[in-house]
């Protein structure tokens, strides 16, 4: 967490001091993973808060997904606002179930809050080979009655988290860790809730826009800064919430653009832009120069050796190029 | 890179070398381990005694297993009508089970249950005709009709519906639990599964968590022999469910599921402990599944034998039998109770059959909460 004399906090840091924050304001909000306690979990984001907060409100675990949802599940009703911690977004497989079937659509059946936050810190390039590189967002999209937020800045993550844990749904957060030490803001995190299901425009422009989200932002951002150069103007929309899905801010832009490429991190097929693709298509056709472009990783799973994962997963260059075909084109 | 070929890792045969194998490690277990295995097994036991037993209690019992079997009766009945959308999930044989379990707990304990609790249901307050609604697919279900058939519990009776995932209760019942013990509530959470939900993950890795928390909740496993077709020998090998107990460090007790009374006991044991700070316990309860899995299995898989033996134990008939030999009741107040149970479930089935289907109009509204 993020001392006085300290001038700038990572990613990480404000995810800790989101959880902080909600844990001395709300007694009714507590958290339970693998490891989250002693350990301080596997990016030691609760580091210390077993020390703080006491074995009541940070629970380490037994190794046991499906468990733990459920039990978030059966909390959530009691009247609590449990958080569960997956050690890394791969394992939430093991909790598929309770997820899908007792959490996301028992408010739809009966009436009743779940609100629940499942953190899980995901995706690659930390060379973790296939069952630590996942990027499970659309495993989940699919489902009525979650919400799907990811963070892409440091500055966004505190504020998203805090909506997060206060709202009355089940909601996936999703952190990337790649970002997690990588990224930092000056200052330190505002505790300031930032409303789900909305967009944000990182970056203005006019000639193309870029629709993305996590550690894609900052590809965007910096293809965008390369461009600039050759006289390219790259607008950036950072979704942050991948369910709600804020079409009419990427709609508004595409229609200020006429140019548009989706950039993700997870696998193309089934992946986030072919909905965001087609839902420009539903919504602003008319305005299109160029069909809608995907830059996403390939459709297979992420290897571990880095020449093979860099082959997978978007690269800085083909982005570029990428960008600057559809706005050339 | 060139496709790689499949290739064996079988070592070759080597007919002269002596087996590998370990001897077999002996089974050293902790005075922990021994210390920590409390099962009592009264499954076999003579029908428990009345003597001493309030009358009061002993009249709610059968008050509850007559109105359950006169549901579960109306619920066949209208199942061959055709009012039902699908089909029936029967509790006969299990009404024991689930009156002397809502008997022993409180209202404000926490009920989770599965497919054949009716009773326990209408002993907590549910309106018959919102049972039938759900397998009708009524506006007046407690879901409205956006689900069905078994999944009907309603929060504010502390009762919870269940998804057709079983036992994916078990973990929700957990949390509850967790939930009374995290605000210092004097609340136990009762979950209740059947013989072949034990093999699931659901199952051991919410014993195993309540266990370790010592959370007040109390597991029950209603052994009716059979899940679906597959039969106790091939569900597991472990031959009793309350053994399992023991591996989890917390107490087991084995009763006959078809003595209201001897479940009454054992429940009552249960939740007294998780209230009272004990953690958790696993119950189970044997009984025999008297109708297929639904009412569209006519279950000929299952052996004659087996279905005549326990057809000698309905739990309804053996309960006020004994009432009446211990004169708790007479005969003219049981044919007076039966026929009022009948009467209540036939003006039930009349309020639901002319209740309305839901509107769909508003199908979309309500996936998130405010």
């Amino acid at each position: 967490m993020p001392t006085e004399e300290k001038t700038s906090y990572s990613y990480l840091e404000a995810i800790g001091a989101a959880l902080a924050h909600e844990l001395d304001n709300n007694d009714d909000f507590f958290l339970i993973g693998e490891d989250v306690g002693a350990f301080g979990g596997p990016f030691k984001v609760t580091k210390g808060f077993l020390e703080k907060y006491g074995p009541r409100r940070i629970i380490d675990s037994p190794i046991a997904e499906t468990g733990m949802a459920g039990l978030a599940a059966g909390a959530a009703l009691a009247g609590l606002r449990p958080m569960v911690e997956f050690q890394f977004a791969d394992f939430i497989s093991c909790a598929f179930d309770p997820i899908i079937n007792t959490i996301a659509r028992h408010h739809w059946r009966t009436g009743d809050a779940m609100p629940i936050v499942l953190r899980a810190p995901f995706g690659g390039r930390l060379r973790a080979g296939p069952t630590h590189s996942q990027s499970m967002e659309t495993y989940f999209a699919h489902v009525p009655g979650l919400k799907i937020v990811m963070p892409g800045t440091a500055e966004d993550a505190a504020g998203l988290l805090i909506a997060s844990i206060r709202d009355n749904n089940p909601v996936m957060f999703f952190e990337n860790k790649y970002l997690y030490r990588r990224l930092s803001a000056q200052g330190s995190p505002s505790f300031e809730p930032i409303e789900l299901g909305k967009a944000n425009v990182v970056r203005e422009g006019t000639d193309i826009t870029v629709v993305t989200y996590s550690a894609g932002v900052h590809q965007a951002v910096e293809a965008a800064e390369e461009l600039a150069k050759d006289g390219i103007s790259v607008e950036v929309v950072d979704l942050r919430t991948i369910k709600p899905l804020d079409i009419e801010t990427v709609a508004a832009s595409v229609k200020k653009t006429s140019r548009a490429v989706v950039l993700h991190e997870a696998a193309e097929f089934m992946g986030m832009g072919a909905e965001i693709a087609a839902e420009i298509q539903k919504e602003a056709f008319w305005y299109l120069d160029q069909p809608v472009e995907r830059i996403a990783a390939k459709n297979t799973p992420t290897p571990t050796s880095p020449p093979l994962e860099d082959a997978v997963i978007p690269q800085q260059p083909e982005i570029t190029e990428t960008i600057r075909k559809v706005a050339k084109a | 890179m060139a496709t790689r070929k499949r290739t064996s890792t079988a070592p070759e045969k080597d007919s002269t070398k002596p087996s590998t194998l370990a001897p077999p490690v002996e089974k050293n277990l902790s005075a922990e381990v021994l210390a920590a295995l409390d099962i009592t097994d009264t499954s076999m036991n003579p029908p428990a005694s009345l003597e001493g037993r309030d009358h009061e209690l002993l009249k709610k019992l059968y008050d509850g297993v007559v109105k359950a079997r006169a549901f579960e009766d109306r619920m066949h009945s209208m199942y061959r009508a055709g009012d039902l959308l699908g089909s029936y999930y029967s509790g006969n044989w299990h009404e024991a089970i689930s009156v002397g379990t809502m008997a022993a707990m409180e209202e404000r304990d926490y009920y989770c249950p599965l497919h054949r609790d009716v009773g326990g249901h209408l002993m907590r307050g549910m309106p018959p005709e919102q049972i039938m609604g759900s397998f009708m697919g009524k506006s007046i279900a407690p879901t409205g009709g956006r689900d069905g058939t078994l999944h009907y519990g309603r929060l504010d009776l502390n009762t919870y519906n269940p998804p057709s995932h079983i036992p994916a209760n078990y973990p929700v019942a957990t949390g509850m639990a967790f939930a009374a013990k995290y605000r210092g509530e004097d609340r136990v959470a009762v979950a209740i599964c059947g013989d072949g939900s034990t093999s699931r993950a659901d199952f051991h890795e919410s014993v195993n968590i309540a266990g370790a928390m010592q959370l007040p909740a109390v597991f029950q496993v209603q052994n009716n022999q059979i899940a679906m077709g597959t039969k106790l020998s091939m569900q597991t090998n472990s031959g009793s469910f309350v053994i399992k107990a023991a591996a989890y460090g917390i107490p087991g007790i084995k009763c006959d599921g078809t003595d209201v009374i001897a479940v009454y006991d054992a429940m009552k044991e249960a939740i007294d402990r998780a209230r009272s700070g004990g953690g958790p316990t696993i119950v189970e309860a044997v009984t025999m599944r008297m109708h297929g899995h639904a009412e569209h299995d006519g279950a000929e898989y299952v052996d004659p034998a087996l279905k005549e033996e326990w057809g000698k134990r309905d739990p309804v008939e053996l309960y006020e039998k004994r009432l009446i030999e211990a004169g708790v009741i007479s005969e003219e107040e049981a044919a007076e109770t039966r026929e009022a149970a009948r009467k209540w479930a036939i003006a039930a089935r009349k309020i639901a059959i002319t209740a309305p289907m839901p509107d769909p109009t508003n199908i979309e509204e309500g996936v998130y909460a405010d």
